[in-house]
């Protein structure tokens, strides 16, 4: 084979927050391509560089790691897959080490460790912009003769920062001395650790390497936000603040996409035959893909403020924050943003509980994230709410406003108490260091950003919303079919699988206070729970189309028909409401395993039964 | 226990195991503290320390910043240099 044109495989490898992602963005542009690493859900990011001789380069970002001694998954990934350990990962023929010039000696002893295993390596001397204003003296030249390895000077962030770099990596040298045989490794002893130390000593003080005294600004903030009093009040303004803008500011993008399919589906109405084709293409995909799609204005909002705090270094900083508290429930500190980000949708949580490195901590994380009241539960709310709970004020408050916010509460309080029951049931838990570094502050970098948006919209529209659209078009099967026989006199859904489906899970719900119209409007709820409002309409046979007209007609309906034990009863269902098969499935891929969305969903239902049926025999007894 | 805006002189590593962890747990601890520079010789700060107890806090060493669980600092010795601001 021409090894000329064959691509070589390199591999970023550095401490975290040591820029090693901005500089694979500067190297790979956006072509990148995340997916898992096999059988683990580790996040495999791998990008093409086309070099300037026409060959290809095969870039991969590794986890980062403080070592090669790891205490997470996501560590021992990285040595495996540096060591050529990995099922169908070949090593990498050369390893780009990214150093972090100002804070020099943690990210140079990894280096040290790397150049151990006999890998061709060079350095990436990260951040050189700010180390020299932080009057850091680095001799890059120096330290190459020290270490007996190039290093190079980067600034990832900056256009053109990395042209040294390119040029040294694009070097045919590389392709002539490919190694063949996997590396033969050892892990270190205390004594090979304490030698690395010391040549680590040795190296910094013949370089003439003093470090960066904190900057004034960074000590400033730190003040503030590190302190128990202080950062917990500018943490919930924070909070506060994502809230409401991830709340109001999407509602006329979310109204406009809702418009938007609803016209897309009357114009296919309108200039189709009536038929089953026409019905699948209305109510099963354009509703499903705009069911899905009119989240994504809250999940940009909400990533984006994800992503600023992560390349701000603010993140960490409300972890060690929170540590404590979350601790008590067996939650990591890590876990606040995916359990924030549940608010809007728990599909996106559980995929931000990727941050969270320890693995009991994240599945702890997502069991309980389906608990947090999702946007989709807004409309049953708002529906029940307003058709049952008296608009009266107590005091500075609206009675329908306590019930709301009362609802939210319950939903929080319940994922911190089934955190504890898991932290129970999973017994000794395995030791898993917080040791969290808190990086300087930095201004996020705009196109990193808008890369980081792109890639996390680009998993949930294709990936999620395939699974959404198919799981929507099953239901509207099921909801569908068989048709009703001519001589008919209830809805056409009565006589549906879906229909008869309600009709036998009336037996197993009627201790809970459902009728048979709730129990067969939970069945096509399963898809998306604010679905179940429609089916409501369709159950009670309403002329109207478009949710909010279908909740103006029912809600006298079921202000007569149902009694308040029933309404309760059905608000305190969708505090833990199972029914969303996309989060399932979600779960399912997220964990590797049917195990856990098994579980989930079977908790899920118990509690709401359970809370259902005090419920319903509490408000019944009272009133 | 340090105050914050403690500075001290790290001594050595060193943890019994009457915390609760494995000999194999320990023996990470302390690699790892290690590995991020905690080592004989080297100069650290006491930055921040949560409520209840001070745990978890933040110590400075090395020119990077880090957020140690109270069990993970108790493998640091330490020796006192001296006092920067009074203690919080």
């Amino acid at each position: 084979m021409d090894a000329a044109t064959q691509s070589l495989r390199i591999a970023l490898l550095g401490v975290p927050n040591c820029g090693k992602t901005a500089l694979f963005n500067r190297l790979t542009g956006s072509r990148q391509k995340v997916a898992n690493y096999a059988g683990v859900t580790v996040e495999r990011r791998e990008g093409e560089r086309r070099a300037r001789d026409g060959r290809g380069l095969r870039v991969l970002d590794l986890p980062g790691t403080y070592s090669l001694t790891p205490t997470t998954l996501d560590e021992a990934i990285t040595r495996d897959v540096l060591l050529g350990r990995v099922a169908g990962e070949s090593a990498p023929e050369l390893v780009v080490c990214v150093v972090d010039a100002v804070h020099l000696a943690v990210g140079l002893r990894l280096a040290l460790e790397v150049k151990r295993v006999g890998v061709p390596m060079v350095i990436a001397l990260n951040r050189m912009d700010v180390a020299r204003r932080r009057g850091v003296q680095i001799d890059p030249a120096r330290l190459s003769a020290e270490l007996g390895v190039a290093v190079l000077p980067t600034i990832a962030v900056k256009r053109g920062g990395a042209d040294e770099l390119i040029a040294s990596i694009e070097s045919p040298r590389w392709l002539e001395h490919r190694v063949v045989t996997a590396p033969g490794w050892q892990p270190p002893s205390a004594e090979d650790a304490e030698q690395t130390q010391s040549d680590l000593r040795g190296i910094l003080a013949s370089v003439g390497y003093v470090p960066a005294p904190e900057n004034s600004w960074d000590k400033a903030l730190d003040r503030v936000l590190l302190n128990p009093l202080g950062g917990l009040i500018v943490f919930a303004l924070v909070m506060f603040f994502i809230f409401q803008a991830v709340f109001t500011w999407a509602t006329p993008l979310m109204d406009g996409i809702e418009a938007l399919f609803g016209s897309f589906g009357g114009w296919v109405n309108a200039n189709m035959g009536d038929g089953p084709l026409r019905s699948l293409l209305v109510d099963g995909v354009i509703a499903g893909a705009g069911g899905v799609l009119v989240f994504l204005p809250q999940i940009i909002i909400l990533f984006f403020f994800i992503l600023v705090f992560e390349d701000s270094g603010y993140l960490p900083r409300a972890a060690y924050l929170l540590d404590r508290l979350m601790g008590w429930v067996g939650l990591s500190g890590r876990a606040f943003i995916p359990l924030l980000s549940s608010h809007a949708c728990a599909i996106p949580g559980i995929m931000a509980a990727r941050t969270i490195p320890n693995w009991r901590d994240r599945l702890t994380t997502i069991m309980v994230a389906p608990l947090m009241t999702c946007s989709a539960r807004l409309p049953v709310y708002s529906l029940l709410i307003s058709a049952f709970i008296p608009a009266r004020e107590i005091g500075w408050f609206n009675l329908q406003g306590i019930v709301l916010f009362s609802l939210y509460a319950a939903g929080i309080l319940s994922s911190f108490l089934v955190a504890f029951v898991l932290k129970l049931f999973a017994g000794a838990r395995r030791y898993s260091p917080l040791m969290l570094e808190l990086p300087d502050f930095q201004w996020p970098h705009a196109g990193n950003l808008v890369l980081g948006l792109w890639e996390r919209v680009k998993i949930f529209v294709s990936r999620v919303g395939g699974i959404i659209l198919a799981l929507t078009i099953i239901l509207w099967v099921l909801s569908t079919y068989p048709a009703p026989p001519p001589d008919a006199t209830g809805p056409a859904i009565q006589y549906s699988f879906a229909g008869q489906l309600g009709a036998m899970l009336q037996t197993v719900f009627a201790p809970i206070g459902f009728n048979w119209q709730i129990s067969i409007a939970l069945v096509p709820g399963l898809a998306a729970r604010e679905v179940a409002v429609s089916a409501l309409g369709t159950v009670y046979a309403m002329s109207a189309t478009g949710d909010d007209q279908i909740a103006a007609q029912l809600e006298p309906v079921i202000a007569q028909g149902w009694s308040l034990a029933t309404a309760c009863s059905l608000l305190a269902w969708y505090v833990f409401a199972p029914q969303c098969l996309s989060t399932l499935a979600v779960v399912k891929r997220e964990t590797n395993s049917w195990r856990y969305p098994l579980i989930m969903a079977g908790y899920l239902f118990a509690l709401a039964y359970l809370a259902s049926f005090i419920t319903y025999r509490a408000v019944g007894a009272l009133t | 226990m340090l105050e914050r805006g403690a500075v001290v002189r790290v001594a050595g590593l060193a943890l019994d195991l009457s915390t609760g962890l494995t000999t194999e747990e320990r023996d990470l601890l302390i690699t790892r503290l290690r590995d991020l520079g905690f080592v004989a010789g080297a100069r650290c700060e006491v930055l921040a320390r949560m409520w209840l107890g001070g745990d978890p806090l933040v110590v400075r060493i090395g020119g990077s910043t880090f957020a140690l669980r109270r069990a993970e600092a108790a493998a640091v010795t330490v020796q006192r240099l001296e006092t920067h601001a009074t203690a919080a």
